[in-house]
């Protein structure tokens, strides 16, 4: 399967009079953009702002960040299954906007959670204060069912990035990049000397505000599968999760997710990159050896030399990865693991719920529960009602003058587990 | 806390979905729950059934705690 993806990179986001790409600035129509989105019966009413790096902005709460893509050859749509029919996509030819995103917030169901700092010190905790973010903030109706109001807001974001990505459907892209996987039989055959790797993709999939859909399936009801990397690209996977948001990866996650793009730069001189294995992260015991079995067995099926595994979430998630990480070493397979750590403020706890001397590679992106105090910003897209209830919040947390403290836990992104932000831990 | 309750003397069960982590923090007693968000219960049942499978976690908690163990031990089915 192979894919060329276009960049189109945008400079500046404002709203004018017709919905455009002119030079490097998007120009949006802001009732042509409410239009696309729709109304549903759901949702009170929508808005949406704009805001750009470094501006004293505070987006919260963030239920989920998407880039703006389109298909301009090739099988299928983007967001399969959600959006476009189900097709399966990952071959031709897509074009993204680069430096933008869609950002959906507003008041999300019980858990309020995410928080993007446009600038200041909690901008650098955050991968999304550096994308113009047109932001849309849903406020849903008093009565409505939580499911109905997370498949309503998830649905607006996915729309909106939808009808955003069409504009970059005739534009010449500034940069092209073309990623190949050969089905498994000849890609072996082509690299025979090189080590074969592959990834396995841990999904979050434990209930409301804590799921993952892969071409429209709850993702907590598959057993592991194989899939192209380039999938992922044309939004094969989607995000519904986004409590504790610093290690959830939002949708823009999985379509930029920067493992995989390590592994094709590697891919053919390194290593001989042959795939990922999807699997997730469910409540239930059985589930989580179910899904382990079969990633090990996948692994060792693919005849794979070495493994990375990463995680979304922590907790009993943990339990997950160190599962497919014993498994698969059991199957004389190497493992790289990684994760985040959750060791206390003074970082001196245990990192994560589960260990196993067979995890002895270990990539960490940081500690969730070290505190920071954000400054007050002087505008606030959202709300704020919530910060003292968020994961990583506290009673007083909101202090009077508009600053909050908080564990960076709370930070859309901060911790993120495919290493998609700047922290990492070091052992000395 | 079931490895300090159990230092002081007092032999604890521990009930959990997880019994993985339960192994890894070195309980003695493990009795497996039903699932991460309703340990003791299960929503997808009515009242009566969910009180039976209560009852039955309950139940097996008692007779584990009542058993001598060698070693750390899953109390299956």
């Amino acid at each position: 399967m192979k894919l060329t993806l276009g960049k189109i990179f945008i400079e500046d986001v404002q709203f004018g009079k017709d919905t455009k790409v002119e030079g490097k600035t998007l120009f949006i129509n802001k009732d042509e953009l409410l239009d696309a989105v729709g109304e549903s019966e759901y949702i009170d009413n929508i808005d949406i702002d704009i805001t750009h790096p470094g501006d004293e902005v505070r987006i919260t709460p963030v239920k989920d960040v998407i880039e703006p893509r389109v298909k301009v050859d090739g099988p299928g749509g983007i967001f399969p299954g959600m959006i476009n029919k189900v097709q399966t996509v990952g071959s031709g030819k897509t074009h993204a906007l680069k430096n933008v995103a869609v950002v959906t917030a507003g008041k999300i169901v019980g858990f309020q959670e995410g928080i993007i700092d446009m600038t200041g010190p909690g901008a650098e905790y955050s991968p999304f204060s550096k994308t113009h973010n047109i932001v849309v903030v849903a406020n849903p109706r008093e009565d409505v069912k939580q499911y109905d109001h997370e498949a309503a807001v998830r649905q607006i974001g996915f729309k909106a990035a939808n009808f955003l990505g069409e504009l970059a459907k005739n534009l010449t892209p500034d940069e092209e990049i073309t990623y190949e996987t050969l089905p498994l039989l000849q890609g072996v055959e082509k690299y025979p000397d090189l080590p074969k790797v592959g990834y396995v993709y841990m999904l979050q999939t434990q209930g409301l505000l804590h799921d993952t859909y892969v071409y429209g399936v709850d993702a907590k009801k598959i057993i592991p599968t194989f899939m192209y990397p380039t999938e992922m690209m044309d939004g094969a996977i989607v995000s519904g999760n986004c409590v504790s948001a610093c290690d959830k990866n939002p949708t823009y996650v999985h379509q930029n997710n920067g493992i995989i793009e390590d592994l094709y730069e590697k891919h053919g001189k390194e290593i001989n990159f042959v795939g990922v294995i999807v699997t997730n992260e469910n409540v239930y015991l059985a589930d989580k050896e179910r899904s382990s079995d079969w990633t090990a067995k996948l692994t060792e099926y693919f005849g794979l030399d070495g493994v990375i595994v990463s995680q979304e979430g922590f907790g009993n998630p943990d339990t997950d990865l160190i599962m497919n990480c014993k498994k698969i070493e059991e199957k004389n397979i190497k493992t790289v693991i990684v994760t985040d750590e959750y060791a206390g403020r003074d970082g001196a706890s245990q990192s994560l719920a589960d260990a196993d001397p067979k995890a002895d590679a270990v990539v960490s992106n940081g500690n969730a529960n070290e505190v920071i105090v954000l400054p007050p910003m002087k505008k606030i897209i959202g709300m704020t009602d919530y910060v003292d209830s968020i994961a990583g919040g506290f009673d007083g947390s909101l202090r009077e003058d508009g600053s909050i403290e908080v564990e960076i836990q709370a930070i859309t992104g901060a911790t993120n587990e495919t290493g998609f932000v700047k922290l990492t831990a070091k052992e000395y | 806390m079931v490895k300090e309750i159990e230092r002081a003397g007092i032999p604890v069960v521990h009930i959990c979905t997880v019994v993985p982590i339960s192994l890894t923090v070195g309980a003695n007693r493990i009795v497996p729950a039903i699932a991460i968000p309703h340990p003791l219960g299960n929503p997808a049942f009515d009242k009566d059934e969910q009180k039976a499978i209560r009852r039955k976690i309950v139940d097996k908690a008692l007779v584990a705690l009542t058993t001598e163990v060698d070693g750390q031990t899953v109390f299956e089915d």
